[in-house]
């Protein structure tokens, strides 16, 4: 018991449940503040892959997280906490691109150089890198919503598919047919978009 | 490479889709002191309002849980009903008595429109008198074909 508890318990009797109360809500504190030192990274990647700005991801991690607070007596009932909290922060990514939709992203060659790693790469070589990955960016975004969703979630190493159906609310076999739809527009538009290149160059 | 069996990309890891590019971004470290970030974003959130209890006194002797404080209190909701009740029908019955507005008896002005049996009419000025048109002669009628002069013409027989 605190001191300020303390005091007040002589004059003002503290009910048992109030007593439960703060009991868990200092268990749900510590449960979320585990969840944050856990998952944040992960779920700051997840949100960078859609919103390729590091202060918007991070702002999105933070929204998530406080949505966690808000919905912290359920907390209990859920089963995988790191698919959950994907979901959630999947949605508050998506929240924010749609309100954000004039803004322009970081997709410039210079800022994907910076950001992606690139070692023992030659100066021309980072450049030709950087522009590829710009060239690949922008055919992720003219991708169907629904693929491009899928093909962003497949890109993570510890997602299984199973997993990303559970993130989208759809079933395991839509998410392999969207991945499938999604690798061939995306072979479809990298081919052309590389040739459009080498006939500029020509 | 992930080995696992569910996962979706690893069954194509060479082909082109671009996803070199997308799993460099799925694997970029997050920013130096995120979670402390969080953590204090999280302390900063308002919380829900804490329950405060009665003190103990008052809650031995006036607590809801007790029969009689129930008692006293579903009284007092049959009593503001009733009385709320008994107050609207006390104003209904003196409202009966209402107000007779009282018409002037209004002289039609001579000459105007009668009312028709209206119980109320507007006002109205007196107008201009029309002045009864002066009858008028007869006008003669025109003989479409012109008469001839009295030079020119033909004598009348005269009658014998």
């Amino acid at each position: 018991m605190s001191t300020s508890q303390a005091i007040y318990a002589g004059w003002m009797e503290i009910p048992t449940s109030a007593v439960n109360e703060d009991a868990r809500r200092r268990a749900e504190d510590a449960a979320i503040a585990a969840l944050v030192d856990q998952y944040a990274a992960a779920l700051y990647r997840v949100a960078y892959s859609v919103l390729r700005n590091p202060s918007d991801a991070e702002d999105a991690v933070q929204e998530a997280f406080l949505r966690v607070l808000r919905h912290r007596h359920s907390l209990a009932e859920v089963r995988d906490h790191r698919v959950w909290l994907i979901r959630i922060v999947w949605n508050v990514t998506l929240d924010r691109k749609r309100r954000a939709k004039t803004r322009p992203e970081t997709d410039d060659v210079a800022e994907l150089a910076r950001v992606l790693p690139a070692k023992g790469l030659s100066q021309e070589e980072l450049a030709a890198a950087a522009e590829h990955h710009a060239r690949v960016l922008a055919c992720v975004e003219r991708l169907p919503a629904k693929e491009r969703e899928v093909l962003l979630l497949s890109a993570f190493e510890e997602l299984t598919s199973v997993e990303i159906a559970s993130v989208l609310g759809i079933t395991e076999s839509s998410v392999r047919s969207r991945l499938f739809r999604a690798r061939n527009l995306m072979a479809e538009l990298l081919d052309y978009e590389r040739n459009e290149h080498e006939r500029s160059l020509r | 490479m992930n080995s696992n069996p569910h996962k979706p990309m690893s069954s194509a890891p060479n082909s082109d889709f671009g996803e070199e590019t997308l799993r460099l971004i799925a694997s970029l470290p997050a920013p130096q002191g995120l979670e402390d970030r969080v953590h204090k974003a999280l302390g900063a959130a308002p919380r829900m309002g804490k329950v405060v209890a009665w003190p103990t006194g008052i809650r031995s002797r006036f607590s809801l849980e007790s029969n009689w404080m129930r008692t006293a209190a579903a009284a007092a909701i049959v009593f503001v009903v009733v009385g709320g009740g008994w107050g609207v029908l006390n104003r209904v019955e003196q409202g009966q008595n209402g107000k007779v507005i009282v018409m002037p008896a209004r002289i039609p002005a001579s000459g105007g429109f009668s009312g028709a049996g209206a119980i109320r009419t507007p006002e109205t000025i007196p107008g201009p008198t029309v002045k009864q048109p002066a009858k008028k002669a007869a006008a003669p009628k025109k003989n479409r074909i012109a008469q001839p002069a009295a030079s020119h013409a033909a004598p009348q027989p005269v009658a014998q």
